[in-house]
């Protein structure tokens, strides 16, 4: 305990030289813990636009569909998917769906489309398409054959509400099927690919359309957060127990989003190596200092019997105790930053069509402060505050008393 | 040209000698100090300090040696600026183990024995010398070690403080027979000393006859 009183009683010695490195440490773990706040928020973001616009958290199809998607690869036993879901804890909602591509058709133009047949009680726990209609309104099964369509896809094919949309499409049998629709909804999500790429119809009418009977292609789950993925994958794998299902999480569905998040944490992580290079030059060079001017005193405590492990145990208390004054400043402000745009938001309107590129929507993100970022960041501060102490603390340790002593 | 800081000296001092070792600068007072305190080793010859083979201890325990047997007074005083003078003294006690408790109340015994008490608490620069070297020969012997070495103790010290200081340690010499030698120019530590070993040239040139050796040294 004498040895702790003294390791963080020469801590503030030179109070000015600890504060500033303090500071330094301080500001820069803040930085840390707000970047990583940004970045998971931003991510956060990037995967629930993902996830709430199609893709679900969770697809499960017939084995080998996400890999060659065909309309003949039917969900195996729907009603036994069904209890499967659920199932599962933290559920928010699912839906079954038909999908398949063909060609969309207005009297003014025609393009190819992703054609996707759901029931609108269902989709709407799943997905939020409904609520970034602009004009018409959602799907509804009182209105003859309704197709609701992007807005980007609205322009291309000159269609408002109202127009006829005639859908082509190669049915499960091989045949070619056709029907019309009517607009009866655009919507905007903000995502180029899905207002200029995909059509939304009723789950019946696309059964006719592709003649698939009752059979559907896919069922989609959300959960309440993209963290209880892994476990409701397994818990799937271990209710369903089929061969012939394939159970994908929303990272293999859309890799694109993984990776790009794969991508911002490589770009974090260079940024907080930077960060914590400079703090260790800060540290080092506050201890080899503080050692320097010390050298008589650590040459009359080994004179007087101190060993050399007790010197380094001494120098590594007085790094441990800069560092931990350096890590609470720093929690708390990166904390308080964090906290404070996690209810206010961070508003990115200027970057708003390059951030649509990544899945991003809004113009605002939330920041997102995590108990594990807190955890990891202190202990990397620590943990480089003594591997960097470990060199001035051998070297005071490596000090002859006898020359110590009288150094001047 | 090889220079012999200490050159054929052999000197036995019995336990409870107050001796100074005097000479010139350059004599070989300090290095023969820094000798007995396991600070220096010399390139031949023996040390023995009661009974401890100095010569022939490993040099990673010869802090404990140091910490055993032996209590230093340095010239500059080099008490522990960031403890006070309590924690000052608990601090070889500390190195040694004891607890809390005993070595509070051991230092709080010698502050009181010799009259400075009222100063327990305070750091080292708000003493003065002569306070300060009190409390460095304190802390020299709140261990209880076989020798004090001592190395030019009254040099920053006033005549005043330095007659105190003898005192302090005339009489722990007599009432613990605590062992003292000290390295010195200062005449009024000559005078006070039992026994004064004159060196000149890394030799002895001038010596008390010891009675019964219980410190060998021939380096």
């Amino acid at each position: 305990m004498l040895f702790f009183s003294m390791a963080w009683r020469n801590v503030w010695r030179n109070r000015r030289r600890s504060l500033l490195t303090v500071m330094a440490i301080g500001l820069g773990l803040a930085f840390n813990i707000f970047l990583r706040g940004v970045t998971d928020g931003w991510h956060d973001e990037m995967i629930d636009n993902s996830v709430r616009a199609e893709i679900g958290h969770i697809q499960i199809h017939r084995a080998g569909y996400h890999e060659e998607p065909s309309i003949n690869k039917t969900l195996p036993d729907p009603p036994e998917v069904e209890r499967a879901i659920r199932g599962l804890p933290n559920l928010l909602g699912y839906s079954f769906r038909v999908i398949g591509s063909g060609l969309a058709s207005t009297a003014e133009n025609s393009t190819g489309v992703e054609i996707l047949g759901v029931d609108p009680a269902q989709e709407r726990t799943v997905t939020t398409v409904q609520r970034v209609i602009v004009s018409g309104q959602y799907l509804s099964s009182g209105v003859g054959r309704p197709v609701l369509i992007g807005e980007l896809l609205a322009r291309r094919l000159k269609a408002s509400l109202g127009d006829k949309l005639v859908l082509v499409v190669q049915a499960a049998d091989g045949s070619m099927g056709a029907q019309l629709f009517r607009v009866t909804g655009i919507f905007r999500s903000g995502s180029p690919e899905l207002d200029g790429g995909i059509v939304y119809i009723l789950r019946s009418d696309a059964q006719d359309l592709f003649w698939l009977g009752d059979r559907v292609t896919e069922a989609v789950v959300l959960l309440r957060s993209a963290r209880e993925v892994p476990g409701a994958v397994t818990a799937l794998q271990r209710n369903l127990r089929r061969d012939d299902a394939e159970i994908l999480p929303w990272w293999i569905v859309e890799p694109f989003i993984k990776q790009l998040i794969q991508l911002d944490d490589a770009f974090f992580y260079v940024i907080a190596l930077i960060f914590f290079v400079v703090i260790s030059i800060g540290i080092l060079n506050t201890l080899m200092m503080s050692i320097f001017e010390r050298t008589r005193e650590f040459g009359v405590m080994m004179a007087l019997g101190t060993k050399p492990g007790q010197i380094v145990r001494l120098v590594l208390e007085e790094a441990f105790g800069l560092g931990l004054v350096g890590l609470g400043v720093g929690c708390a402000l990166g904390s308080a930053a964090t906290l404070f745009f996690a209810k206010e938001g961070i508003n990115l309107a200027s970057v708003k069509a390059g951030a649509a590129v990544t899945g991003i929507t809004s113009s605002v993100v939330y920041t997102e402060l995590t108990q594990v970022n807190l955890i990891y960041s202190s202990i990397a501060v620590l943990v480089v505050v003594l591997v960097v102490a470990l060199y001035p603390a051998a070297r005071a340790s490596r000090l002859k008393p006898i020359h110590a002593i009288r150094y001047v | 040209m090889d220079v012999h800081a200490l050159n054929n000296v052999t000197l036995a001092l019995e336990r409870g000698s107050f001796a100074a070792i005097t000479g010139p600068s350059g004599s070989g007072k300090t290095t023969l100090l820094n000798l007995l305190g396991g600070l220096d080793r010399p390139d031949a010859g023996r040390i023995q300090i009661a009974g401890v083979e100095v010569t022939t201890t490993p040099a990673d325990k010869l802090a404990d040696f140091r910490l055993r047997h032996v209590g230093f007074v340095f010239q500059a005083f080099n008490l522990l600026p960031v403890l006070n003078v309590v924690e000052n003294l608990e601090f070889t006690p500390a190195l040694q183990g004891v607890s809390k408790v005993e070595r509070r109340r051991r230092a709080q015994d010698l502050l009181k024995a010799v009259g400075l008490e009222e100063i327990g608490s305070k750091r080292p620069n708000e003493l003065s010398g002569g306070q300060q070297q009190r409390v460095s020969v304190l802390r020299a012997i709140i261990t209880e070690p076989e020798l004090v070495l001592a190395d030019e103790p009254t040099a920053n010290l006033d005549s005043a403080n330095a007659s105190l200081l003898l005192d302090m340690m005339e009489r722990l010499n007599r009432e613990k027979g605590l062992t003292f030698i000290f390295s010195t120019h200062d005449p009024q530590v000559m005078e006070r000393a039992l026994r004064v070993v004159r060196l000149r040239d890394g030799a002895v040139i001038a010596d008390d006859t010891q009675t019964h050796p219980a410190i060998s040294v021939r380096a």
